[in-house]
């Protein structure tokens, strides 16, 4: 977990794939990468199994850029697509049992205090919904009540995609799935409300349709909880194959569901607030210069 | 045979929005190349597929269509490609790439 490991073993240069040159030589590590970039360096991301025009792997694509350390980052993940791809980057990955990620996430968290002190050393914990919002609810929601300084990102594709389309705590009320034939009888969880009940310092939804809001959405999140608090960012990533969604118009979905029941949602606590603005320079929460006052009509 | 991505040159280096490295869902698959248009005179560089790593949802047809309105992006059969760049082919800068194009299916 430092520059110390992308870098070649004395010697064995000359014996790795170009993939992995390419990485060390031109990767993002310690240096300062942006979306904007992208196609210019040697991102973290190798080639995975997941569907052709999955908007999940464009996320985590995203968010692979976005961490403001990769070399200090560990993702931790469980059951679910997104693991798929989060593991095949050359970012320690931890697979968790289904459901414990939270609580993984929280003992690494943790001991990474312990060993490294004050070296800032991020975990980013990345799940899907049924990982977040069913079977890892319990750990979830306590790791937010104990303030664990992580970060929690949903990948919510409103369904359990990976086993053929059951519905999950975070699929629509009425939506007809493969493995769901009535449709879904109960409404969708209301997981940020929760996450703000709990206490986390930083919750926001994104949509993947607009990849400068996930890097500052991720930024944000992840300088966060390295302080402050647990910080959660729900991401809508649409399961093209479950709901049906030409590839090529995956992105046209996202534009459809972001103006539906998704809009870019932010809530940043009072202490989150300063700890940015004077840690790290934002100047989006500085107190706006008040307003002159209004001229009164007829006086000079 | 299968459908990878084409990106025009002539097109896409007389706007150069790099929208499309954006979207795609694939690491390292749409790159950019500064000298790509420069040589063949147009004042920016343009996008460019690694048709080794596309796997063909045309999900950046769509973005160059719709959101630059470009229509710089077709999907064509990988063997009816004359040439095209490959992984192997493909070298870093300091803030751009370059690509040797080869043949997409003999390399």
């Amino acid at each position: 977990m430092s520059l110390d490991y992308v870098k070649f073993s004395n010697g064995f240069e000359k014996f790795m794939p170009k993939e992995y040159r390419d990485m060390v030589e031109h990767g993002p590590f310690g240096k300062k990468v942006t979306v904007s970039q992208m196609g210019s360096f040697k991102e973290v991301l190798e080639e995975h199994p997941m569907c052709a025009g999955c908007a999940m792997t464009l996320f985590i694509r995203l968010a692979m850029i976005a961490f403001p350390n990769p070399e200090d980052t560990i993702t931790v993940g469980t059951a679910g697509c997104g693991r798929l791809a989060i593991s095949q980057a050359a970012i320690p990955f931890v697979y968790g049992n289904y459901g414990d990620q939270n609580g993984v996430a929280s003992g690494l968290s943790r001991g990474l205090r312990l060993r490294f002190g004050d070296k800032p050393k991020d975990v980013v914990v990345m799940a899907g919904d049924g990982g977040t919002a069913d079977i890892g609810f319990q750990q979830v929601l306590h790791s937010w009540f104990r303030k664990e300084r992580f970060t929690t990102i949903m990948l919510d594709n409103e369904v359990y995609g990976n086993t053929g389309g059951q519905e999950s705590g975070m699929t629509n009320r009425g939506a007809v799935l493969k493995m769901a034939p009535l449709g879904k009888k109960f409404e969708k969880m209301d997981m940020l409300q929760m996450a703000k009940v709990a206490g986390c310092a930083y919750v926001a939804t994104v949509v993947p349709n607009n990849p400068r809001r996930v890097e500052s959405v991720i930024k944000k999140a992840v300088l966060i909880a390295r302080e402050v608090g647990s910080t959660y960012i729900q991401a809508y990533t649409s399961c093209n194959i479950e709901y049906a969604i030409p590839t090529d118009k995956v992105m046209e979905d996202a534009k459809t569901v972001e103006n539906d029941r998704y809009q870019f949602t932010e809530y940043v606590s009072e202490e989150a607030k300063q700890y940015l603005t004077e840690r790290y320079g934002y100047k989006e929460f500085l107190a706006k210069p008040a307003a002159p006052a209004a001229a009164i009509p007829g006086k000079a | 045979m299968y459908l990878v991505a084409d990106i025009s040159v002539e097109i896409c280096a007389a706007k150069s929005c790099k929208l499309c490295t954006q979207y795609c869902p694939e690491a390292n698959t749409i790159q950019y190349s500064d000298e790509m248009g420069k040589e063949q005179g147009f004042k920016y560089g343009s996008a460019y597929v690694a048709v080794d790593r596309c796997k063909g949802c045309a999900q950046c047809v769509w973005v160059c269509d719709n959101m630059a309105k470009n229509n710089a992006i077709k999907m064509i059969m990988i063997d009816q490609l004359p040439k095209a760049a490959l992984t192997d082919n493909i070298t870093y800068g300091e803030k751009s790439t370059t690509a040797v194009l080869a043949s997409p299916v003999v390399g």
